[in-house]
């Protein structure tokens, strides 16, 4: 104990190199344990977008390809599929639930997707949770009704009420808009941080209606036009949608079920497992993530590095310091401990540091990231990963003391009690 | 004859691969004494002091520190026997300088724990030790006990120093050119506190220096070049 405050003493004596070598070493830290932070809930926000559904189907593509645009609203569909290829399979004897989704259009840079009301009643995320209403109530008759994701609707500020004009095709800026067919704004969903916070809802009658004076991709002229209201007492039923997601009265059959999609003799069609294609997606994502988690092990191994060099570059003018300590009595283990101490002192202050700075950081960038990333990153007490990985860093440190050590334990048997100026 | 408190037969002692740097027939330092040992730099003053301490190992020889045999002990053993034994002054730039005066003075009683019973036997705790040990010595200001020791001037470190040799009553004193710092009416003073603390501790005090001026006050005085055989070791690269 004595030995403790005797390194503490010298290491106050050196303040401000010991302050900046404890500092990269709390940065490096709480590099370290963001990092780790991130890429935990990361991976958890990813694992839970999608839950409950079990066969997504589209046009024949790949599977990753599919997940992408039906669950992420990330890129394209190659293709559509019959409206009646849907029907077909919604009643399937097996088929629980079936929620269809047409994709295409977008609204300053958010997807619409147009679905049904079974989307509002099946649709699952997370540990099985149910989309929720934060304000109003989910599309019913009308055509022009729009239900905004969370992300939405504070984003761009809009309230129950608000009228809106969607824009076709998904760039960011469009210059072929709906404007002769405003959708109003008559539900705000709760917050759950994944793609449904960035999409506009609307209902397949309305996607329906905004295209109905389409032809070839480019809106009719003149006498072809048809109004709002013409096309409300037209009949809206979609001819071809995007995606479909099938919910099933029995887990057995997905497999069996999955087959049959996929050899379905209407239309060439791609069934695929939501959790199966996630993996795949995360295992592309995961080499970045690990990536990450290397360069930031090595940011620690840098500051450790830092504090060896600090220690090892004061031995030379501690050698008086060291010679005293021998003349009244300290032995050469005593100058060993005293700069392994040193080092463990250096690191701890390093890890509380960089523990402190890591919840500052939470503190102040948890609401950004949640409403930007739709990542919650949590105020938590370390996971035992963590404190196994802190642990791991203070023992590393203890290892790199070692060497300043011996050298100081050498350097003190040779100078025995001459003092070297 | 009584026990002496050093004693040195025979002794040798040379770097690797130099010639012999030290050659030292007989030598004795009684109890009580004060021996005033002349030695330029380069005469192996350092070794000697090194030897005595039981840093380095003679090549044949024996020395003796109250009676025990230090070629004997381990390392670690003679280590320990120093520390109980010996107080060291040094040229200059004795003291921690991150550590208050109390205690740079109180750190032999912290390894070595013969030291720190003594302290507390004769003061009643090790604290009052130091303060009294320091107020013989002229640094009676409580105040001045809490400083940093680097705040002190070199006069009044080397007067911490030599509390600090003192506390614990070690039998011998080592002072390595404690005086060379300081000016020459300072000097006398300084020796005079210093005898009269090794007297009242009953401590011998084996004083080295270059400096013939301070010998007469001593008990005995000694050239190491007449001691030591080896003496043409003198211009050997030791400093």
């Amino acid at each position: 104990m004595y030995l403790f405050r005797l390194a503490l003493a010298s290491l106050a004596n050196r303040r401000f190199t010991a302050f900046l070598t404890a500092f990269a070493i709390a940065l490096s830290v709480c590099l370290l344990l963001a990092v780790e932070r991130v890429r935990t809930e990361a991976r958890a926000s990813f694992a839970s977008t999608i839950s409950g559904t079990d066969l997504i189907v589209g046009a024949r593509s790949g599977s990753v390809n599919l997940l992408l645009y039906s669950v992420f609203r990330i890129g394209n569909a190659t293709n559509n599929i019959r409206w009646d290829s849907f029907e077909h399979y919604a009643n399937n004897p097996q088929v629980k639930w079936a929620i269809p989704i047409s994709l295409g259009d977008s609204h300053r840079g958010y997807r619409v997707m147009g679905t049904n009301e079974s989307y509002f009643e099946h649709y699952q995320y997370g540990h099985r949770q149910n989309l929720q209403l934060a304000q109003g109530r989910a599309f019913a008759n009308d055509p022009f009704e729009v239900v905004l994701g969370a992300e939405v609707a504070d984003a761009l500020h809009y309230k129950l009420g608000d009228k809106l004009v969607l824009a076709h095709g998904v760039a960011a800026i469009s210059l072929v808009k709906h404007d002769d067919k405003p959708f109003t704004v008559i539900g705000i969903l709760k917050r759950t941080g994944t793609p449904v916070d960035r999409t506009l809802h609307i209902s397949l009658g309305g996607m329906e209606a905004m295209h109905i004076d389409w032809h070839n991709g480019v809106p009719a002229r003149g006498a072809g036009r048809i109004s709002a209201e013409q096309a409300r007492n037209m009949d809206l039923t979609p001819t071809a949608i995007t995606a479909f997601m099938l919910g099933l009265n029995n887990k057995i059959s997905t497999f069996a079920l999955q087959r049959d999609i996929n050899e379905f003799r209407g239309e060439p069609l791609l069934a695929i497992l939501p959790g199966v294609a996630l993996q795949e997606l995360w295992s592309l994502m995961g080499t970045a993530e690990k990536a990450l988690f290397v360069v930031s092990l090595f940011v620690v191994l840098t500051g450790l590095i830092g504090m060896l060099t600090a220690i090892l570059t004061s031995l030379n003018e501690r050698r008086r310091e060291m010679a005293i300590l021998r003349s009244v009595g300290a032995r050469p283990w005593h100058i060993a401990s005293l700069l392994v101490l040193e080092a463990f002192a250096l690191a701890l202050s390093g890890i509380v540091a960089g523990l402190l700075l890591l919840y500052l950081g939470i503190a102040l960038a948890q609401g950004y990231v949640q409403s930007n990333y739709g990542l919650y990153l949590p105020m938590a007490l370390p996971s035992a990963y963590e404190w196994s990985l802190l642990g791991i860093i203070l023992g590393a440190a203890l290892i790199m003391g070692s060497v300043p050590a011996w050298r100081a334990y050498r350097q003190s048997l040779a100078d025995g009690l001459s003092i070297h100026l | 004859m009584s026990q002496a408190l050093i004693e040195l037969t025979d002794l040798s002692f040379s770097w690797p691969g130099q010639p012999a740097l030290l050659d030292i027939p007989a030598f004795r330092l009684e109890p009580g004494e004060t021996l005033f040992l002349k030695g330029p730099s380069g005469s192996g003053k350092t070794t000697l002091l090194g030897l005595l301490g039981g840093v380095q190992k003679p090549d044949h020889g024996s020395i003796r520190l109250l009676g025990q045999e230090l070629t004997a002990l381990s390392l670690a053993a003679r280590d320990h026997f120093r520390v109980d034994h010996t107080g060291y002054i040094f040229q200059q730039f004795n003291l921690l300088p991150f550590l208050s005066v109390r205690e740079n003075v109180e750190l032999p009683c912290r390894f070595s724990r013969l030291r720190a019973r003594r302290a507390e036997q004769r003061h009643g705790s090790i604290d009052q030790a130091a303060a009294s040990l320091l107020a013989h010595l002229g640094l009676k200001d409580p105040a001045l006990l809490a400083r940093r020791a680097d705040t002190l001037s070199i006069g009044q470190q080397q007067r911490v120093a030599a509390a600090r040799a003192l506390i614990g009553q070690p039998e011998l004193v080592i002072a390595d050119e404690p005086t060379s710092a300081l000016d020459a009416d300072a000097r006398e003073a300084f020796i005079r506190l210093l005898f009269a603390e090794c007297r009242e501790a009953g401590a011998s005090l084996l004083f080295v220096s270059h400096d013939q001026s301070l010998a007469p006050l001593f008990d005995r005085h000694l050239s190491l070049s007449e001691l030591n055989r080896a003496a043409h070791g003198a211009c050997a690269g030791e400093v």
